[in-house]
């Protein structure tokens, strides 16, 4: 939701609050627009004007009449801590732009005090001022501090100087390190108030209000005053417009006062106009802004919303007014503190987007002063930066991605509607190829559609090459086949044959003993047959008969029996 | 509405009658229907009238339908169910996310099947989605989140690895397309869900210290930056509260690592670096200088490395990885080594390419080969230096104004020994922009000539690389130029007169980078140095490039930022005119040259400045000058939205030809004014009451007719010198006291201009302080 919202811290007085929820109270937020009421309160602090400074994440608020700092936590909503220092704070104010983590004291002993928040560092300058410091801005780069000081003086400082751990080539002679590098002199009296323009350009501006009733706009990057106003009374509280048209000046007896740069009808810009920068020049008294009553008390802060159209007042009654711009008068009360408003500042809206202030960090806690740190700085190298010098801040996500402009398919399709058409288009090509290799399992697809052409032809010429070896082999192994067979064929033939031979040597023997034998029988025969005739001779002889007749007889039955006898044995042999 | 229920009809026709095989052609023009029935999606049931009964059911029946195509057979009813479920999730919001836990066991369930890798790397990218859209409503969170993610963790690491068992660690599979998409999504979900993925840290960071550590099958730089991303997001994880210390240390080690790994990488090379951090000084171990420079596993478990080229890699690894840690976001407050990161950046920066003077010392044990090759490699390594730099100073923001110097210091050691490399220049101009926008307002005239030498590279680097047009600038002599050109120029460029032209433009589109970088660079430095300690010469230079470039950004910077004008030169330069011929059209442009002025004000009664003086020019006035003259009213309301500039304008516009403006004239040497004739007496009465205003008395010059006068050559910037308001007759109580100096005034301011101060020609130019009387009051 939108909304604006003030802080303002009081002065603690004898003055009891008339609501039991600002009892204690010494810092609230305000909610201003849409409605006022009262959002949320510190306790426990009285502050002295200019004596408040809000970062983003924490409060810091000056005691007065003390040495210390209360510490709030905006977050939390709790006191945090509190900072001792070794001299009173007068005023202080934050540097260090939209993150606010330094803090800048100005001390009752004129020098100021710069405290890294973040990293607990602290830097003390030179005593240059000669009264206690009472205003203190930081101009929008957080480049330059301006204190005021009741001494009358305005020194501007470099932060650069002087928070620099190598400090950079000076070309500035004879100065002392950690001293103001321009002094702005052209106040008679104590500086009240100062603001600093919004511009981060070179041409920025600033204003000073001293108690010689004068107003003087200077560029503080040269020191060269650009107006004085001659007010009529003494200004104890400054505020400027945001677009560094018109400031407006605060008085002792609660009015308010609107002074317009652009009065004149110049073309130049009307402060960069040399004819007009030597003379002082009156503001009418009709742009005096009367309180609605006369018991109010001085102005002790000023604030404008962010259209620059409302200017809040802090008065020493107590009370928060609200004056509007436009018609120059006093519109309405914003609140009422009872204890005397010493500081107001308007934060930012809510809901709308700051691009300039958004935060890439935050601090969540504070890192209180150490001040060993300060001493074991001295004895350092010149320029080095100790190695314990650490900075805590919670990094947060970037809202614009600017660095990586490299293109990013997943963030891209993350923050997609549904797919952008280039891997929809991925996908079906995918799908396509997937559905043509058939339904063989997705290893094997997404495989195969890793891998390129070229791989795929040498695929395939080796599986050709293969292919040929595997025929080749398969050809010789055949060839091998039959070889081996036909030679165990010859083995079975010859095999055979041995056998064949050796029954035939068998048979030959067998038919060569039955031979043999057969000799043997016929020869036994013939011995028988010789035997018989010659007994058959000697019987012939003995009976006297011839037995050469016998014989002869004998021999022709012996021809046809041994004929037969003889074919047979032929045949059998 | 009818219209969504219309088409809602038809997504579930096609889905129901369309044949599964052929869906995913569908599957674009139905994923776009379903995103622009959004409106429909989203009503809750609740609020559903009777008439919308059929659209409930409409919406059930696709979510019934989506539900089975899931479950699909077919990969390409799978597919489809994806795309479209997150086309559904998107346009539904909470209405279908709170029933969409079917659809997350679904699609969990297809990263464990065999689908194409389109399916997967879909699957995960809609699932983180589902988780992430899930994340604002704790209801959701628990019923769909908590059950569902830590499934999911282990199925895409199991996507991408393999778990060997009873071990807590993973190995990575090679080669798997799904590295980057399951990384970003861990990366995407971590920060949300870190007590869901504390039981996995272990898994995944060995994962990511293969990853990161990898040596020889690199990963691109896309897979390495989101690993780098996410290991540094692993102290999410951490149980409460110990988150800050865990970044600690592994920052911590990350800076150990490359001092260990620096002092392996440099040994070719005796280093002049003393740590600031005592217990750096005596880490250096002896080494074993006859063996290839290499290292074992480092402090952050990365596996070893061998060689130097790897040792190289692994550093510009690591110090990318510590710009890692200052760019990332983190889980609670840390605390960033600022000291220590300065440290090692000055060791690494201390070694540069010998050139001149600077010369280092070779250490004798090592071979002149390795040294040489190393020589080489030192770029790499400083461009990832000055990128932590920048990371660095681009995270500190304004409280990096400490450091600023330092790392200042070392961005020029860098550049003035290696400004031949491109590379090195982007990143030293990218760097240099940074610490210009924190520190430039505050730099000494010392700082600033300390960066000539890179701001003249950098013009050198704008310019169209003719060669010959350095010599040039120097001797502006014509006669002289044409010589050495044809001695210098090649014979390519008389054959073909077209070839320089062609040289140039596809130069200039040969490194963006480096151009971007440069053109950044002279922006910065114009408007954040302080002008005047930019020398004449250099000044003249960046002013030169700048036109021969026609950088708009760059003109706006120079014109806003003009040189001072020196005493007794009359008035300054300006290349204004360049930048009005250049881009006339342009609202910057328009701004600058024909202001509309910021004025504040408001109802003429209270002003007390009724009639007021103005030129005679009515049409230019009527052309260009709206009068900022906001009714009372306007301002007054306490509207929540505030916007004043643009209440302004349309009040000025619409009320800029009120007849009741008449104008009083009081310029003694101009035309005859009409009388002046107030019609708006300042009364009490009408303070509150009357919304008028009155037309702002800016005058607005004809610009038509300057031009011309005062646009001649020398682009000089004049004076104005008139229009100074006069007195009115608004009973204040004494006359404008500068009135009465003004002739005096004219005389001084427009000594140079006399022929140009009797017309009423004028330019306005908005806070340029051209005069030269007021210099005594500097310094």
């Amino acid at each position: 939701m939108l909304s604006e919202c003030f802080i303002a811290s009081t002065l603690a007085s004898s003055k009891a609050p008339a609501s039991a929820s600002l009892r204690d109270v010494g810092v609230c937020v305000h909610e201003f627009q849409p409605t006022l009421n009262l959002r949320s309160t510190f306790k426990k602090s009285s502050t002295a004007a200019n004596c408040l400074a809000v970062s983003p994440s924490h409060v810091f608020a000056a005691q007065s009449e003390k040495a210390i700092v209360h510490v709030y936590s905006r977050e939390k909503g709790n006191q945090e801590a509190t900072v001792p220092f070794p001299e009173r704070i007068r005023s202080i104010a934050v540097a260090g732009g939209k993150n606010g983590d330094v803090l800048v004291l100005g001390t009752e002993g004129g020098r100021l005090i710069l405290w890294e928040t973040c990293t607990g560092r602290q830097v003390a300058t030179t005593a240059s001022h000669l009264r206690p410091v009472t205003a203190l801005v930081v101009d929008p780069n957080s480049n330059f501090i301006l204190s005021g000081s009741s001494d009358a003086s305005v020194h501007v400082w470099s932060l650069v100087d002087l928070l620099s751990f190598t400090k950079p080539p000076s070309g500035r002679d004879r100065q002392p390190p950690n001293s103001p590098i321009r002094t702005f002199s052209n106040h008679r009296a104590a500086i009240a108030s100062i603001a600093v323009g919004h511009s981060t350009g070179r041409y920025n501006i600033a204003v000073s209000a001293a108690q010689d009733n004068t107003a003087i706009a200077w560029d503080y990057h040269t020191g060269r005053v650009l107006r004085t106003f001659l007010l009529p009374s003494s200004a104890i509280s400054l505020a400027l417009d945001p677009a560094d048209r018109a400031f407006y000046v605060g008085y002792e007896d609660g009015s308010i006062q609107s002074i317009d740069f652009y009065k004149n009808q110049s073309i130049q810009h009307p402060l960069h106009d040399p004819s007009l920068q030597s003379t002082p020049s009156q503001p009418p008294a009709e742009d005096r802004w009367a309180p609605p009553s006369t018991d109010c008390g001085a102005a002790h802060a000023l604030t404008l919303s962010y259209d620059g159209m409302t200017l809040l007042s802090g008065h020493q009654n107590g009370k928060v007014l609200s004056w509007a711009v436009g018609r120059k008068k006093y519109a309405s009360t914003a609140a009422d503190y009872t204890h005397p408003v010493t500081n107001l500042f308007m934060l930012p809206p809510n809901g709308i987007p700051h691009p300039s202030l958004d935060l890439k960090r935050v601090a969540h806690t504070i890192i209180k002063p150490r001040y060993d740190h300060t001493l074991s700085e001295s004895s350092q190298a010149a320029g080095a930066v100790p190695a314990d010098y650490t900075f805590s801040a919670h990094l947060l996500p970037s809202i614009s991605k600017s660095d990586s402009a490299k293109p990013d398919e997943f963030a891209a399709a993350f923050s997609h509607a549904y797919f952008p058409e280039s891997m929809l288009e991925e996908g079906l090509a995918e799908l396509a190829a997937f559905s043509q290799s058939g339904s063989n399992g997705a290893p094997v697809s997404s495989i195969a559609q890793g891998i390129s052409d070229e791989e795929l032809a040498a695929k395939d010429s080796q599986i050709f090459q293969l292919e040929e070896q595997l025929a080749m082999l398969k050809k010789k192994s055949s060839i091998n086949e039959t070889a081996r067979q036909s030679t165990t064929e010859e083995v079975t033939q010859l095999r055979s044959d041995l056998a064949n031979l050796h029954d035939y040597v068998n048979e030959l023997h067998e038919k060569q003993a039955q031979a043999q034998r057969e000799k043997v029988l016929r020869q036994a025969r013939k011995e028988e047959r010789e035997t018989r005739r010659r007994e058959a001779w000697f019987a012939a002889e003995k009976k006297g008969k011839k037995g050469d007749a016998v014989l002869r007889k004998m021999d022709a039955e012996d021809t046809v029996m041994t004929s037969d006898t003889d074919d047979q044995s032929s045949d059998d042999q | 509405m009818a219209y969504m229920s219309m088409s809602l009809h038809a997504v579930n026709h096609r889905l129901t009658n369309v044949p599964v095989k052929h869906l995913p052609h569908f599957a674009s023009s139905i994923a776009a229907s379903i995103s622009n029935c959004g409106e429909l999606l989203s009503t809750p049931q609740s609020q559903k009238a009777k008439a919308d009964s059929d659209n409930a059911v409409q919406v059930h029946k696709l979510m019934t339908r989506l539900g089975s195509l899931l479950q699909d057979r077919t990969y390409e009813g799978r597919w489809t169910a994806v795309v479209l479920v997150k086309a559904l999730v998107e346009a539904g919001q909470w209405e279908i996310l709170r029933g969409c836990e079917p659809f997350v066991r679904g699609l969990i369930s297809i990263l464990a099947k065999s689908d194409p890798v389109s399916t997967k790397k879909m699957c995960i990218i809609t699932l983180t989605r589902i988780f992430h859209l899930t994340y604002q409503y704790p209801t959701l969170v628990r019923e769909i989140t908590t059950p569902a993610l830590p499934g999911f963790i282990t199925a895409a690491l199991n996507l991408i690895s393999v778990k060997p068992s009873s071990e807590p660690i993973r190995r990575l599979k090679p080669n798997t397309p799904f590295v980057e998409v399951v990384l970003q999504a861990f990366g995407e979900l971590i920060a949300r869900h870190p007590t869901i993925f504390r039981p996995f840290t272990s898994q995944i960071h060995s994962i990511l210290q293969t990853i990161i550590g990898s040596t020889s099958p690199t990963f691109s730089e896309l897979v390495l930056d989101i690993a780098q991303k996410l290991f540094i997001s692993l102290h999410n994880c951490a149980p409460k509260n110990t988150g800050g210390e865990e970044w600690k240390s592994a920052c911590r080690m990350t800076i150990t690592s490359v001092h260990a790994t620096s002092s392996y990488v440099l040994r070719a090379i005796m280093e002049q670096w003393e740590s600031v951090d005592p217990s750096l000084r005596q880490m250096s171990q002896p080494q074993n200088y006859s063996q290839e420079v290499g290292n074992g596993p480092d402090a952050l478990g990365l596996s070893g490395w061998q060689g130097l080229n790897a040792g190289v890699n692994r550093l510009v690894v690591l110090l990318r990885m510590l710009s890692g840690f200052v760019g990332t976001a983190t889980a609670s407050t840390v605390t960033i080594p600022v000291g220590a990161i300065l440290d090692l950046t000055a060791r690494l920066n201390m070694v540069t390419v010998p050139s001149g003077d600077n010369n280092i010392q070779a250490n004798p044990q090592i071979g002149r080969a390795e040294r040489e090759h190393l020589l080489t490699e030192l770029p790499r390594i400083h461009v990832a230096c000055m990128k932590l730099l920048l990371h660095l100073v681009n995270a500190l923001e304004t409280s990096a104004i400490s450091v600023a110097q330092t790392i200042l210091e070392q961005a020029l050691w860098i550049f003035r020994a290696e400004k031949f490399d491109r590379e090195v220049c982007t990143a030293v101009y990218d760097l240099v922009s940074a610490l210009l926008t924190q520190i430039g307002p505050s730099m000494t005239k010392q700082s600033v000539s300390s960066l000539t030498g890179i701001i003249r590279t950098c013009c050198h680097d704008l310019l169209p690389p003719t060669g010959n047009q350095a010599p040039a600038a120097e001797k502006p002599d014509p006669k002289s130029k044409n010589k050495s050109n044809q001695t210098t120029v090649n014979a390519d460029s008389f054959l073909n007169p077209g070839l320089k032209q062609v040289r140039q433009t596809s130069s200039s589109s040969s490194f963006p980078y480096l151009k971007r970088a440069a053109s950044d660079l002279l922006v910065a430095a114009l408007a954040h140095a302080p002008t005047e300690f930019i020398s004449p010469a250099l000044r003249a230079e960046i002013d030169r490039t700048i036109i021969l470039t026609s950088d708009k950004n760059a003109m706006l910077s120079s014109v806003l930022n003009p040189f001072p004008a020196m005493q007794g030169r009359g008035v300054g330069t300006s290349i204004m005119p360049f930048l009005a011929r250049s881009y006339p059209a342009e609202t910057e442009v328009e701004c600058l040259i024909r202001p509309r002025m910021p004025v504040l004000m408001n109802a003429p009664a209270t002003n007390g400045y009724a009639p007021m003086d103005e030129d005679e020019d009515e049409k230019a006035e009527a052309a260009v000058a709206p009068q900022p003259a906001p009714a009372a009213s306007g301002f007054l309301k306490n509207t929540p939205t505030p916007s004043l500039h643009h209440d302004m304008m349309d009040v000025e516009v619409t009320r800029q030809p009120t007849p009741q403006s008449k104008r009083s004239y009081t310029e003694e040497v101009e035309a005859p004014a009409p009388a002046p004739a107030p019609s708006t007496v300042p009364s009490p009465g009408s303070q509150s009451k009357k919304a008028r205003f009155e037309p702002e008395t800016v005058t607005q010059p004809p610009l038509d007719a300057a031009s011309p006068a005062t646009f001649t050559g020398t682009a000089a910037i004049s004076v104005p010198s008139s229009s100074i308001a006069g007195p009115t007759p608004v009973p204040t109580s004494k006359p404008i006291v500068s009135s009465a100096k003004q002739p005096s005034t004219l005389q001084s301011t427009s000594a140079t201009e006399t022929a140009e101060d009797d017309s009423d020609d004028e330019l306005p130019s908005l806070n340029i302080d051209p005069d030269t009387d007021d210099e005594e009051d500097d310094e």
